[in-house]
């Protein structure tokens, strides 16, 4: 009896026991794929790349509206979006009517706060590329592709070309926290996922950036060469360029000979500039050799309320109703012009300057805006659009198939006869001119391709000082996302030197703070990482 | 898992029998009606027989020695020994027993004790203390009766309810408490096509419900219990054959609707304010409110047969129908169910089997939501328009190419009407529980319960593209078709074993066991197959969704020591693991204590004052791990769908991004201290409990900012923060009068609870649903207040009172109003909930009523504070109507500042009478082998409030428009043979 008893006890000990396994769950999700079998092939490593380009167009892996990031709706947390907002709509270039929707009423009228949803969606946004980046750094391990069976030597050698452009995408995110922040929390592959960053300061974040892309410049496939979509060595050159353009502002030191040696690299990489001004804005700007990196958008594929979703959309005139110009529905009239940029084009100079888009309705809109909600109000543009170089729209009304230019070649043109004016001594405020020819050549180039070929609006050596400069990049690059960058170069975004409409939440524009030069930190960024220190001001 | 089922039956197979000697026969019967008494346990004590009397009250033991005691005990009659010396027959009379409530059985979880040895905060609720009117969903029977539990139930039919006990213990994860049917806790997830998962219970099958309230009784729940348990006991089959038949109708109606202008006032108004837009004003007077609520009807039958099963096994059918209309147009709830009970019992009750087998068949046809396209449509224009081409409706469109026009709303009405929107669920659970007495032990037993439920839904969506309020493509309706299935599985395995002996003065038992449960799911959608846009690939559409399957492991233990039948003491421990966490933070511990003295048998003995005094303490951890389906600590990788692909050259490639990360998340941990008192006066005519108690929550687990960049997110599931909840609670039940003919019986239950969050990772985070758009969110978890606190402005006013418009308290003197002026005003919490029920019977005639009251509870007025603004006459396409209630504010302009003003909390304390019943009984209908009770009665006869919205009872006090509850009126019969 008692040995039945024991034996009785151990078989449902027995029994019980070998069920705890069970609490080992695995995914039958065919939604999802564990890094095991994601890995285990060579596509695979090329789905994860393009999920690190993927985060600067797309929010989510739904639709337009899904997004990996919570708390903020798909459209506040886009990348090009955001950086768009922050760039240009707190600037003399743009105002959004619906003031309604969130944090756009503060951007521009400047009178941002840490709780601004943009300001937390491009911050997050930002660094969600970061961690994105340096995924596909921990998983594409030398070590890691033998013990996953990744063999092929061929294929080894590609992950590796990959492994660089991640690098060069997490440079990239470092690059608009240092200009949009001035800080960040520093994270690199060598980390484990959860790790708080410590907080790295301009100067840090600067050096890490001319680093690295030095580092990594080698295994970059040459300028021009790579597949669409793809970067090369302009792109990282490109950064660098930006990063000695701005340098005095970000480091105090002046960097302009380093600035023109970048652009050179650029110039030389075989981009040339397009014929037509406008076929850089169309559906079909991808077949552009003058882009040099780009923000994917495409109606049926990759579809997202990015920033030429929203620009071509909101170019759309409240009474014009002219959607089928670009090929879209359009939004009511959500985007007008800020009288500073119109006067811009003012004068018979620009009469067939193709980048003077500007409209006004025959006189039916008034140039001033009192109102930033009245849609009537404000000239409007006709830049971007989603009809292709031949005249075809494409496929979705509401998702364009235009992509973001965030880096072309007319921008080097102009980066570089800065950055020889300054290295020459030209200082903001003073009108010395001293652009060389090489300089005066770029300028004219650009006002040739913008004059169909004529050269009857080129400019000599005593026309150009840096505000000219400053006037012509605005002429150039106009809503590409370098407004607030360029004017806090020349010391016009903040201080008094230069108000536009509706500056500083006065119609006629007024003084703003310097502590407005950067961002805030998003409140709940620093109560999730203590590392980080808010910005002064705020 | 097979595995253990075969395990299982091997083990089956290895029970020994036994058989013996000396025989002993009689009856008992009823001490004062002398009629036989059947089912009345007859045992023979330290042996291993037993017996129950027949029909006839006649019984037959075995196996019996000199000296041998037998005992006759029977549920609510005293209990009677006599010794055995040879008696060949015996004749007992079983006296009833005046305290029937001290016999009223506890579940606590694995087993069962008597209310009078209960050691922990249980309440017990049985067929005749629940609620009588229409009782469409199980929770319906216990709203307003037992202290410390809320049910707030909405009005859509077949509805499922917000089930609160002690106000909950969690913040961000589930404050629903864990539901127990027959042994197998069931999954509070409603699946697809059904309309609650509590809906597919028929109430008419459930015999008694034991409500565990602290931690002491519901530990042995362990990591499922933080938040209190229900356990539900259905009817189990009897031997007498006995015949109910239930019938009950019901006429609803709508009470009450939100004060919007009438069609009059409406054109007054706008010839007002906006002078411009006349020429839109229609030539109508619709009252939209009105047009899309209809009377309803509810048919309720079922049908329960109790008896012998080929003369052995005792057995209970129900079958039952409920047919109940919601307010909205075409809402409908259809349930079928099939239930059986089988408890047949061999080896002289040594071998006890109860099986439970219920099968549901529910059929749904829901309705949107349109109270607020309703409140918002221009009352001058009619809901027909026979021109229409989108139906017949009214519409605003441009009839040159038939595109809606943007901005304007859409016809209500048109859109219940034109939307078939069809739920069909079928869902079998139940159980089958072994309960074996060692023949060469008997005072151990074996306890096998294996239980399983599994439920098919599928909804069905459709609309044709004549229905303005499908979805459209450049502004014409492209139609809605959508269908989804979901399945879904639960599998439960307990096995356990009780030890009981008494030693002289103590009594002492033992359970120990081990609990299997897996649950399991899959849903399937096709999206609306009629949108061009629709998303394609994995991720996109038609797609399958399998969440993580959930598997939780147990083991329990529980002693229970009784000394001398005045002192108890209860410890029990669980061990919980969870497949939701990680392999490091997978188990947990949940001990607890209970110490009760009988305080009347030490000192009131023989008071005639005091019948029953009895102190309890407890003490205990219990754990919460409900999170939804999310395995965070396992990284996976989402793949693109169709729109969500990236090109390299000329191909597309989806997107593979990693989901976000948690690790190191565990187990919330809730410890409660419970300190209660049961009385009972004079006799036990009033009976009551109170009960005080203290819970703190910590490690909870909550979805918040993570450090950017370091996950795949911006937020993640931690355990951060903890809170505290503290109350009292009064139970009382009294027999006024009692009497032959004449009974009235009162029964009022009072609780004050107050919560209070101690530690969260910030000063606090905002929650809750947003006013208007997004980022305007009310309500938030503050330090130091309760959850769910109103963050809001403070209003300015004017000397006459009236809202200063825009015009906000600088409550932080910078000059300056932004989002650090707001302050916490007030929450949703009631400072004290009560209940009250009364029966009366005189002779065949009965009355009842139940009403329960909240006081100071807060409730955020949406319906003002989103609609109410001159400008929203104006929705951009068109002209629109707003609540009346703008006139008392004059607010013009609506925007995310003004919207968050304290002046729309209001006060939400309101007194409900739930239910009035009379009722009449035909006591010898049929020459006596039957009665029959008629009765009516009103269901949410009238409420009594200062609330100015629609109904003060509004979950989260958040009231944006909600489902309106009607009053019905009921006719109904109860037939029993």
């Amino acid at each position: 009896m008692k040995n039945f008893k024991i034996f009785y006890l151990l078989l449902t000990l027995g029994t019980i026991i070998s069920c705890t396994d069970d609490l080992n769950v695995v995914s039958e999700d065919p939604r999802t794929t564990t890094p095991e079998a994601l890995f285990s092939s060579f596509e695979g490593y090329k789905q994860a790349l393009a999920g690190v380009y993927g985060n600067l167009s797309l929010t989510g892996t739904g639709d337009a509206g899904s997004s990996f990031l919570q708390g903020i709706d798909a459209g506040t947390s886009q990348f090009g979006r955001t950086l768009w907002y922050l760039q240009n709509l707190t600037a003399d270039e743009v105002v959004w009517s619906y003031e309604n929707d969130e944090g756009v009423a503060e951007l521009q009228r400047n009178t941002w706060t840490a709780n601004n949803p943009v300001v937390l969606g491009f911050f997050s946004r930002t660094m969600a590329e970061v961690a994105f980046a340096n995924d596909f750094l921990r998983q594409s391990t030398p070590e890691l592709l033998a013990s996953r069976g990744i063999t092929n030597v061929n294929e080894v050698a590609e992950i590796n070309v990959f492994r660089g452009e991640a690098r060069v995408l997490r440079a990239l995110a470092y690059y608009y926290m240092m200009d949009v922040f001035g800080k960040a929390p520093f994270i690199t592959e060598n980390n484990p996922v959860g790790f708080k960053g410590p907080q790295y300061n301009r100067e840090q974040l600067f050096n890490f950036i001319e680093s690295e892309l030095a580092e990594v410049m080698p295994t970059l496939k040459d300028a021009n060469t790579n597949e669409y979509g793809r970067l090369d060595k302009a792109v990282a050159q490109m950064i660098l360029a930006k990063v000695y353009l701005n340098a005095e502002v970000y480091i105090g030191t002046s960097k302009y000979a380093e600035c023109m040696t970048q652009c050179q690299n650029v110039m030389a990489g075989g981009y040339t500039l397009n014929t037509n001004y406008l076929n850089n804005f169309k559906a079909d700007n991808h077949t552009s050799n003058e882009m040099i990196f780009t923000l994917q958008a495409d109606g049926v594929r990759t579809q997202n309320y990015g920033a030429t979703t929203v620009i071509i959309n909101g170019q759309v005139g409240s009474f014009e109703g002219n959607g089928s110009e670009f090929g879209v529905g359009g939004w009511g009239g959500a985007l007008r012009l800020r009288k500073q940029l119109v006067q811009k084009f003012d004068g018979g100079t620009f009469t067939n300057d193709a980048r003077k888009t500007i409209t006004d309705n025959n006189g039916a809109r008034p140039i001033d805006i009192t109102e930033l909600t009245n849609a009537g109000q404000g000239h409007i543009l006709h830049k971007f659009s989603n009809k292709t170089a031949a005249g075809v729209a494409g496929p979705n009304s509401t998702f364009v198939d235009t992509d973001f230019p965030l880096f072309r070649l007319a921008d080097v043109y102009l980066m570089y006869a800065e950055a020889q004016m300054r290295k020459d001594g030209a200082t903001n405020g003073s009108n010395v001119k001293n652009a060389n020819t090489t300089s005066i050549g770029y300028i004219n180039d650009l006002r040739v391709r913008a004059n169909n070929g004529s050269s009857s609006a080129n400019v000599g050596a005593g026309d150009v000082d840096l505000q000219f400069i400053i006037d012509e990049r605005a002429r150039e690059l106009h809503w590409e996302g370098h407004r607030r960058q360029d004017l806090i170069r020349f010391g016009q975004f903040t201080g008094g030197n230069y108000n536009w409409t509706w500056k500083g939440n006065i119609q006629n524009g007024t003084s703003i703070s310097d502590d407005l030069k950067l961002f805030p930190i998003p409140s709940n960024s620093i109560v999730a990482n203590p590392n980080l220190t808010q910005n002064q001001g705020y | 898992m097979k595995t253990i089922y075969k395990k299982l039956l091997f083990l089956f197979l290895i029970l020994p029998f036994s058989a013996f000697a000396q025989t002993i026969s009689g009856v008992v019967l009823d001490g004062s009606s002398n009629q036989p008494l059947p089912g009345v346990n007859v045992i023979v004590k330290g042996a291993n027989s037993s017996t129950t009397t027949d029909f006839d009250g006649k019984f037959q033991l075995n196996g019996l020695k000199n000296g041998d005691i037998v005992q006759f005990s029977y549920i609510g009659y005293t209990a009677q020994e006599v010794r055995y010396s040879g008696q060949k027959s015996l004749s007992i009379s079983l006296m009833e027993e005046a305290n029937q409530l001290q016999e009223v059985v506890v579940q606590v979880g694995y087993g069962s004790v008597k209310k009078k040895d209960a050691t922990g905060s249980a309440a017990v609720i049985t067929t005749k203390d629940f609620n009588k009117g229409a009782n469409v969903t199980t929770e319906n029977l216990l709203q307003g009766r037992v202290a410390g539990v809320t049910v707030n139930t909405s009005g859509a039919p077949g509805s499922g309810s917000e089930i609160r006990i002690r106000g909950g213990s969690s913040l961000f994860a589930s404050n629903d408490p864990l539901i127990v049917i027959d042994g197998l806790p069931i999954e509070n997830t409603t699946t697809t096509g059904s309309t609650s998962f509590l809906a597919s219970l028929n109430p008419s099958t459930i015999e008694s419900m034991t409500i565990l309230k602290d931690a002491s009784a519901t530990a042995i729940y362990g990591s499922r219990a933080s938040n209190g348990v229900i356990l539900i006991t259905t009817k189990k089959g009897g031997k007498t054959l006995s015949v109910d038949y239930n019938f009950q109708y019901g006429s609803g109606r709508l009470v009450d609707k939100i004060d919007v202008f009438s069609a009059n006032e409406y054109r007054d108004l706008i010839q007002q304010r906006r002078p411009g837009d006349v020429s839109r004003l229609g030539t109508a007077n619709t009252n939209w409110q009105d047009e899309i609520y209809r009377r309803t009807d509810l048919v309720d039958q079922n049908l329960s047969i109790r008896g012998n099963l080929f003369g052995a096994i005792p057995s209970r059918l129900t079958v039952g129908n409920t047919y109940q209309e919601g307010l909205r147009l075409t809402n409908k709830f259809n349930r079928s169910t099939v239930g059986l009970a089988l408890n047949p019992s061999f080896l002289n009750d040594h071998l006890k089997f109860k099986v439970n087998a219920n099968y549901t068949n529910e059929k749904n046809r829901f309705a949107d939501g349109v109270e607020g396209g309703a409140l918002a449509f221009d009352p001058t224009q009619p809901v027909y328009d026979a021109n229409s081409v989108y139906g017949g409706f009214f519409q605003y469109y441009n009839p040159s190419n038939n595109e809606l026009t943007p901005q304007t709303p859409r016809n209500p009405v048109a859109q219940l009407l034109q939307t078939y929107d069809t739920g069909i669920s079928n869902r079998f659970f139940g159980n089958i529980e072994m309960d074996y007495k060692f023949h060469f032990l008997p005072e151990l037993r074996a306890v096998i319960n294996v239980g399983f439920d599994e439920t098919n839904g599928e909804r069905s969506r459709r609309a044709g593209a004549d229905a303005a309020s499908s979805g459209a493509n450049n502004n014409i309706p492209y139609g809605t078709n959508e269908y989804t299935e979901e399945n879904r599985k639960n599998k439960l395995l307990d096995f356990y074993f009780n030890y009981n002996k008494t030693f002289n003065e103590l009594v002492f038992d033992a359970t120990a066991g081990y609990s299997y449960q897996k649950i399991d799911s899959d849903k399937y959608m096709t999206g609306n197959v009629n949108d061009p846009n629709l998303a394609t690939g994995p991720t996109g559409f038609p797609r399958l969704e399998v969440p993580f399957d959930t598997v939780l492991i147990g083991f329990f233990g529980r002693t229970n020591f009784t000394y001398k039948d005045k002192y108890l003491l209860t410890l029990t421990y669980r061990r919980d693991g969870s497949s939701k966490f990680d392999e490091d933070n997978r188990w947990a511990n949940f001990p607890a204590a209970a110490f009760a003295w009988k305080v009347n048998q030490d000192f009131f003995k023989d008071s005639k004052l005091i019948s029953d005094l009895k102190l309890r303490l407890g003490w205990g951890i219990t754990g919460q791990q409900n999170i939804g389906n999310n395995n965070d600590y396992l990284q996976q990788y989402n793949i693109g769908s169709g729109s969500s692909q990236y090109y390299f050259g000329e191909t597309p490639y989806p997107i593979a991004v990693s989901a976000r990360l948690s690790d190191k998340l565990k187990w919330e941990e809730t410890t409660t201290y419970n300190a209660g008192i049961d009385f009972g006066i004079l006799n036990n005519r009033l009976t009551g409990a109170v009960d005080v108690f203290y819970k703190e929550s910590n490690d909870l687990l909550a979805d918040v900012a993570t450090a950017d960049g370091s996950n795949f997110s911006n937020r993640s599931w931690q355990n951060i923060g903890s809170f505290t909840t503290k109350g009292i609670e009064l139970s009382l039940n009294a027999d006024v009068i009692k009497r032959d003919n004449l009974n009235w019986n009162v029964n009022f239950n009072a609780t004050t609870y107050q919560r209070e969050i101690t530690k969260l990772n910030a000063d606090y985070i905002r929650v809750g649903e947003n006013v208007v758009g997004t980022g305007t969110q009310a309500q938030a978890h503050f330090v130091g207040y309760t959850p769910n606190s109103f963050l809001l402005y403070k209003q300015l006013y004017d000397n006459a009172g009236t809202p200063i418009e825009g015009a906000f308290a600088d409550l932080n003197g910078d000059n300056v109003i932004n989002s650090e002026d707001k302050y916490v005003y007030r929450n949703p919490d009631p400072k004290l909930i009560l209940g009250f029920a009364s029966n009366f019977n005189y002779g065949n005639f009965d009355f009842y009523f139940n009403l329960r009251a909240n006081l100071g509870n807060r409730v955020l007025n949406v319906v003002n504070a989103s609609k109410a603004q001159y400008n929203l006459l104006n929705t951009g396409g068109t002209i629109g109507n707003i609540p009346t209630s703008v006139l008392d504010t004059g607010i013009v302009n609506q925007n995310s500042n003004n919207v968050l003003s304290d002046m729309y909390v209001e006060n939400a304390s309101f007194l409900r009478m739930d239910n009035i019943t009379m009722g009449y009984t035909f006591p010898k209908w049929l020459d006596g082998k039957a009665s029959v009770r008629l009765y009516t009665g009103v269901q949410n006869a009238f409420v009594i409030t200062d609330y100015s919205g629609l109904d003060p009872e509004v979950t989260g006090g958040f009231d944006n428009t909600i489902y309106p509850r009607q009053r019905t009126f009921l006719f109904g019969a109860n037939v029993k043979f």
